[in-house]
């Protein structure tokens, strides 16, 4: 397991020092390896694919620009997560989103676990829609991302404190937004 | 309705993006690529504003140091021009006071010698004036 690891930031290592001398199939190569994540935060972040696919493609992009300053593979990690969520609040602001929207407006989620209680993941899908923007990434960068306290608090910029603050609230707002939806739904029932 | 953080992990799990992204990324880098020198050129500038945009009260702090600057600058120019205008005044002033002496001393002297010539023409008038004072008083 930890060779696989050693071979893979090997690997990644390679392939970053070939795309600052220009090499375009590197730079595919490291494409492919972080797109799942970037996609994902912009799309747990926007609810929309389409507006994730741009925002992933501009931050590939500012990538290619900024290659040549990325100095590891853990730096390349951290600096994605960075920009992606930058501009994940920069889309926010340009399309007026409102720092909360109420839960009835939050886009259908696309696709949902196979797994898992359904209703329950779209559900969740959707309360997070309706957190403000820095507690969404903040959960997305927790539970997503599988980052600690710290870590999030480098990537987003914040106090530590303020981190686990945000993430103690942003799961009260979550669970307090499925509850009420939940009771919604029994009294359109009953 | 209850939810466990796992439940929220399995929520948030990594979604790949549609098919032949690298591709479409690889497509748009390749377009981007004749610009790129300048755009790299100009990037520690861009890098920058792009820095400062995201955090407005850094940009707030640098516009106020910077219009302190100038603030303490213009207000250290206007007090050398003042200190430069009042030197030369001063220094003029100077100037014209020393020409005011001389000229005072000037037309002392010219009074002087007027004086002079005035008692001289004087006295010359006197002793003429003598011997005819003599010879009528021979005569009474």
């Amino acid at each position: 397991m930890e060779q696989t690891a050693a071979f893979e930031d090997d690997r990644l290592k390679q392939a970053l020092t070939l795309s600052v001398t220009g090499d375009a199939q590197a730079f595919a190569d490291l494409v492919r390896e972080h797109q799942g994540m970037v996609f994902s935060i912009a799309y747990h972040f926007l609810q929309d694919r389409s507006l994730a696919e741009d925002l992933a493609q501009e931050v590939f992009l500012e990538l290619f620009q900024s290659v040549n300053r990325i100095q590891s593979p853990a730096h390349l990690t951290y600096w994605l997560r960075r920009v992606t969520a930058n501009r994940c609040i920069d889309q926010g602001r340009k399309k007026h989103r409102r720092r909360e929207m109420a839960l009835e407006e939050a886009p259908e989620p696309a696709t949902v676990s196979g797994h898992a209680d359904p209703m329950l993941m779209e559900r969740l899908q959707q309360s997070l829609a309706t957190l403000p923007e820095k507690q969404r990434l903040v959960v997305i960068m927790r539970f997503q991302e599988g980052l600690g306290p710290a870590e999030i608090a480098e990537v987003l910029e914040m106090p530590v404190n303020t981190v686990k603050s945000t993430l103690h609230r942003s799961l009260a707002d979550l669970r307090k937004g499925l509850t009420r939806k939940i009771r919604e739904v029994r009294y359109a029932f009953f | 309705m209850h939810f466990s953080e796992d439940d929220l992990r399995e929520a948030l799990k990594r979604k790949d993006p549609d098919e032949g992204f690298t591709q479409r990324v690889m497509a748009r880098v390749n377009q981007a690529q004749p610009g790129n020198k300048t755009v790299l050129a100009k990037k520690p500038n861009g890098a920058f504003l792009s820095w400062l945009t995201h955090r407005p009260a850094w940009a707030m702090a640098l516009a106020a140091m910077l219009l302190l600057a100038f603030g303490i600058g213009g207000y250290q120019y206007s007090e050398y021009r003042h200190a430069e205008e009042m030197r030369i005044a001063r220094a003029r002033q100077q100037q014209l006071q020393q020409e005011a002496e001389r000229a005072r001393d000037q037309a002392i002297m010219a009074l002087e010698i007027a004086r002079a010539k005035m008692n001289h023409v004087l006295q010359h008038a006197q002793l003429q004036a003598e011997p005819t004072d003599k010879s009528r008083r021979e005569r009474l």
